[in-house]
């Protein structure tokens, strides 16, 4: 009997959970599939499936290509900044240079410096990095750095030194050392850095207004930021839309969600 | 080894610090990034003229930041503080809450920015039905007495998973010999919550408080997708941004100005708050 008022509060909390998370989700695919004459008359129930909404935001939205450029953007600079970030996170943990803690404060320090935009468009301007795929790449590493060289770091440690020194004495290069030694044991820390600095590029919606002009290399948060303005009042396109635009980072996000527990447990992020 | 190091920090120092530095520098110009238009020091101008009457959006920022800081600050705490108390059990249906909470931040700001758009659109939207049946009406984000509080609900529930994690791993790292003694002393379960678990979640405590306020104040890419800053929903994030790429002006020293008044409003808040929140984890554990 002592266990009831537990047992009530804990279904409390669960239903609020799927009202609050899994409803609107649910409600959005379920206008993605509705078709609109339906939607308009009855727009709380679901009609018999429709899929033109599909293709229609497919075809509208210059979808594919959309997805195509964030696939690039966020994969390249997330890789760039996660190697980058294993290049300072080694010397650092073992201690191969003077004043090796002041560097990790330098880089720690990044955790909390704001995306300054502003500077970053000037930036871009001057070194000719506007509106490029390379270079929206290129300015985009650098968020997830910081972070990187911080797990990076803290996993390395875990890493024996004795690994280095037998390492050294058969010869092996800095860099095939790392790849073939260092890398495959700080796997898990890897992918989270890498996922992190995904989810900035992901999340930046600010960065492709600012710094691209060109339709074609839009990612597909602007493309579909866009949509929604060029379609006002056609919501089951739009929600077919959203539906399409987030299919891929819902997938990378399932398939390593494991990972992602044990990530965002380590805690600290940039907004 | 010293290649790699140097590349890297190169990196960093371009796109990190320098920006940052160049900010500062470009907030005492009358820069507009215009070809061929001369750039002068115009000094301290663009901070008198925020709190002139040629920039009349400043006030009204500073006090939509604060408000949309507070609010977001302590009900994404006390919502994840709630998630997390009731997801940490090793079952189906807490794994399956877990994802829930967690699924926001997967989809990112633009994708969940604009789900609420057609959730509350004021013609077909279910919220709009919902409310209409009580006679309500309302253009939702485009009504000034709706936007600033349902920007500050989203934001919310986009970040409030995250929250939810931290804490999951703090309540995780508490040692269960902790509440057995205690339940051989007879302690009841709300007391068991208030003396126990909360003040030992006094270290994620810490990080999740620091991390909403500073998210809350740096953010507008949110608040960007969802009104743009309008209907009284301009923080100074977003004031900076509409002050430099809005469609009428193109002032972007001025805009670097105010994120410099943010930078550092947002450090006279989060220091002496990291300073107390430690102070308080010291005090619990002596």
């Amino acid at each position: 009997m002592t266990r009831r008022p537990h047992v009530v509060s804990g279904i409390a909390i669960g239903i609020l959970i799927v009202l609050l998370f899994l409803l609107p989700v649910l409600y959005v695919l379920m206008m993605a599939f509705e078709a609109p004459s339906h939607f308009l008359n009855s727009p709380l129930t679901p009609g018999s499936p429709d899929v033109r909404n599909f293709s229609g935001a497919w075809n509208g939205a210059d979808l594919g290509v959309e997805l195509l450029n964030t696939i690039v953007y966020s994969v390249a600079a997330s890789a760039l900044s996660t190697i980058l970030g294993l290049l300072i996170a080694f010397p650092i943990s073992r201690r191969l240079l003077r004043g090796h803690s002041l560097v990790y404060t330098f880089c720690f320090v990044g955790l909390f410096l704001p995306f300054s935009v502003i500077p970053l468009f000037a930036e871009a301007r001057i070194l000719d990095l506007y509106n490029d795929r390379i270079g929206y790449i290129i300015l985009h590493v650098e968020p997830g750095l910081p972070l990187a060289v911080v797990l990076l770091t803290a996993a390395l440690s875990a890493v024996p030194h004795e690994l280095d020194e037998a390492a050294w004495m058969e010869g092996a290069g800095y860099f095939s050392y790392l790849g073939r030694v260092v890398v495959p044991l700080i796997k898990p820390a890897l992918l989270i850095a890498f996922l992190y600095g995904l989810l900035g590029v992901w999340n930046d919606i600010i960065g492709p207004v600012v710094l691209l002009a060109n339709p074609s290399l839009f990612p597909v948060t602007r493309g579909i930021y866009n949509f929604f303005g060029s379609n006002e009042s056609e919501w089951t396109l739009l929600a077919a839309g959203i539906v399409i635009a987030s299919l891929p980072v819902v997938l990378l996000f399932a398939v390593s969600q494991r990972q992602i527990n044990r990530a965002t447990l380590v805690g600290g992020v940039k907004g | 080894m010293w290649a790699g190091l140097l590349i890297a920090l190169a990196v960093y120092v371009l796109f990190g610090i320098v920006p940052m530095i160049a900010n500062v520098v470009m907030s005492f110009t009358d820069y507009t990034a215009l070809p061929g238009a001369a750039v002068h020091n115009i000094g301290f101008s663009n901070y008198s003229s925020m709190f002139g009457s040629q920039a009349p959006g400043f006030d009204q920022a500073i006090i939509a930041t604060i408000v949309f800081v507070v609010a977001v600050t302590v009900g994404q705490n006390v919502l994840a503080l709630v998630f997390a108390h009731r997801l940490t059990g090793g079952g189906r249906a807490a794994a399956l809450g877990r994802v829930l909470v967690f699924l926001p931040i997967a989809l990112g700001v633009t994708i969940v920015g604009l789900i609420w758009i057609l959730i509350f659109n004021p013609q077909q939207g279910p919220m709009a039905s919902l409310f209409g049946a009580f006679g309500v009406h309302s253009a939702f984000f485009g009504a000034d007495n709706w936007a600033m509080p349902l920007v500050i609900l989203v934001q919310i529930w986009q970040n409030a998973g995250f929250s939810t994690l931290v804490f999951l791993g703090g309540l995780r790292s508490i040692n269960p010999s902790i509440y057995e003694a205690a339940a051989m002393d007879g302690i009841g379960r709300w007391q068991r919550l208030r003396r126990i678990t909360f003040p030992l979640l006094a270290p994620s405590v810490t990080v999740n408080v620091l991390l909403a306020l500073v998210g809350a104040f740096t953010t507008y890419n949110l608040i960007y997708v969802l009104t743009d800053g309008m209907y009284g929903t301009q923080t100074l994030g977003m004031l900076a941004f509409n002050a430099a790429f809005g469609s009428f002006e193109a002032n972007l020293g001025y805009g670097a100005a105010v994120l410099v008044v943010l930078f550092l409003l947002t450090l006279v808040v989060a220091l002496p708050m990291m300073a107390l929140l430690r102070y308080r984890e010291r005090r619990l554990f002596g």
